[in-house]
């Protein structure tokens, strides 16, 4: 069946998001440090490693299960509120019930409950410089090319450009949530932490199912 | 300026710092798991268990503050982050064994409540008999989202005397509560911390400023000035923190003077001089103090000033003995 994934697949998408996200550490901790105490990429780096483990064919867990317990041991990584929200995501990516294979639109409930999981546990929205505003756009995007029947690898394509240009925008906010926020305007400038972070594991994810086409 | 500190492996501060906590004070505390602080003898059954969390980089906060008449439980996180949900948890289901109860003590910093939140929503699940107060005392930020700062000492004192005593939870959250609302807490900055894990400073200021109402973790705060006198700096911040409280002349307050790492007890009793000298002009009485490091941040130059007004049962409260390796009174 095409355009199907299994815990293969989501192996190497989170395996291929934390070589990134590793690779990208020291500028994650320096943009952190422009509007927070500039531990993002460590932070980070030990929740995808952790992921990295989780996440995979080893697991003999259905899907869902995978995923609850995958981001519940994220938020056991003691990340702070980083932390604690993308194992919020991963967790809620558990809520809808899942086989062993997914399709486009199965990974996008995934997405959307994992969205929606992050949105009750933290009062920050898209505009408010944080990861939201990566998560946000990046979770819309897979969900409409998934509604419009496009193949897993356009649609994350499309979630992590969405994510990217998320990202980007966060240099031109004032952040309004967290720690930063105390820091005004003096936020002007540097892209958010966080949301970079998003926009990395969605590049991630993108890179490991165009390689899967490819080869 | 590179960062000089006496460090092994960055990634390996907390467990490190926590053993040798741990090896310090055998009589008093022992480490559960990873990096939970709890009481060497544990409280007796029956009894409220008082659990906080927090992350690490400000001892001797949170889990000096571990042990008889104070807290039973401290989770304590990474540098500067909250620990996660699931070591909270942990210790929540510790603490209520064999049908008990707990108060869950957290501090309003984003990180920290949203564990927190995380770990209260699991406890309903798994039917726990857990209370949280969230302190928040800082009169920098606005009213209903200001950060908690040391203030969350005198709620471990006064709750955990409550608990000693074999107060209910009920009886134990409304204390906390009643001393977090007559609580306010404001903290000046002259110096910056390095990050020991990453080796940055946490926030730039000049050689010759200070700012009021700096953060916890260098949280830009609202007063950026040139450096003041201790005298000064002492009446610009009691003015505030007693508008704020709407102390009135009659009034008893605690005072406390938290020093944030590199601080001396010298200036910090040049502070405390002048806070004495000025409640007594305006007739309000100085009922308790401490002065001290309680919860610092590296060596960031600065203190905290908490003014808390006490009734006669706080002060009672206040009173009672305590046996934490960083808050003893007999």
């Amino acid at each position: 069946m095409t355009g199907c994934i299994s815990k293969a697949e989501l192996g190497k998408m989170f395996a291929q998001a934390a070589e990134l996200i590793r690779d990208r550490s020291e500028l994650l901790s320096h943009l952190d440090s422009q509007c927070g105490d500039g531990d993002h990429g460590t932070t980070m780096t030990r929740a995808m490693e952790f992921l990295e483990n989780a996440i995979g064919p080893a697991n003999r867990q259905t899907v869902s299960e995978m995923f609850r317990e995958a981001g519940w041991g994220v938020m056991g990584v003691d990340g702070g509120a980083s932390g604690a929200l993308l194992g919020s995501f991963i967790a809620g990516m558990g809520d809808p019930p899942s086989g062993d294979e997914m399709d486009c639109k199965g990974l996008s409930a995934c997405f959307g409950a994992g969205l929606r999981l992050v949105q009750n546990r933290t009062k920050a929205r898209p505009g408010d410089k944080t990861m939201m505003d990566a998560l946000v756009p990046a979770v819309e995007a897979f969900s409409a090319s998934a509604e419009n029947g496009k193949d897993l690898s356009e649609a994350m394509r499309g979630a992590a450009e969405a994510a990217e240009s998320g990202a980007e925008s966060t240099r031109n906010m004032v952040a309004r949530y967290g720690r930063a926020r105390y820091l005004g305007d003096k936020t002007l400038g540097c892209a958010d932490a966080g949301a970079t972070s998003i926009a990395l594991l969605f590049r991630g994810f993108s890179l490991a199912l165009v390689t899967k086409k490819e080869s | 300026m590179r960062m000089k500190k006496f460090i092994n492996d960055p990634k390996r501060l907390v467990p490190e710092l926590l053993e040798g906590f741990a090896l310090a004070f055998p009589a008093r505390i022992r480490l559960l798991g990873t990096n939970t602080v709890v009481r060497a003898t544990p409280k007796a059954a029956g009894k409220v268990r008082l659990v906080t969390l927090g992350g690490s980089g400000h001892e001797p906060g949170l889990s000096g503050f571990v042990g008889p008449g104070m807290l039973d439980y401290s989770v304590a996180g990474e540098i500067f982050a909250a620990p996660g949900a699931p070591r909270c948890i942990e210790a929540l289901r510790e603490a209520c064994r064999d049908g008990g109860s707990a108060l869950l003590i957290v501090l309003n910093h984003a990180g920290d409540v949203l564990a927190a939140n995380i770990t209260m929503e699991a406890a309903a699940r798994e039917g726990l008999n857990v209370k949280m107060v969230l302190t928040g005392e800082d009169i920098s930020g606005p009213v209903g989202d200001r950060r908690g700062l040391v203030g969350c000492v005198a709620v471990y004192k006064v709750a955990g005397a409550a608990a000693e005593q074999g107060a209910s939870l009920d009886s134990c959250f409304h204390v906390a509560e009643r001393m977090n609302r007559n609580m306010r807490t404001l903290a000046v900055a002259v110096r910056t911390a390095t990050h020991p894990a990453t080796g940055h400073p946490i926030f730039e200021l000049g050689d010759d400023e200070m700012e009021i109402g700096m953060g916890q973790h260098g949280e830009a705060g609202t007063g950026r000035m040139k450096l003041k006198t201790a005298d000064e700096t002492a009446e610009i911040m009691l003015e505030k923190l007693l508008a704020d409280l709407g102390v009135q002349q009659g009034d008893e307050l605690l005072v406390l003077l938290n020093g944030a790492g590199a601080t001396t007890l010298m200036e910090l009793y040049l502070i405390f001089r002048r806070v004495a000298r000025l409640l007594e002009s305006k007739k309000i009485k100085l009922a308790r103090s401490a002065i001290g490091e309680f919860i610092t941040t590296q060596e960031q130059a600065g203190f905290q000033m908490t003014i808390a007004r006490m009734d006669p049962e706080l002060i009672r409260l206040w009173d009672e003995p305590a046996d934490a390796p960083f808050f003893f009174q007999a």
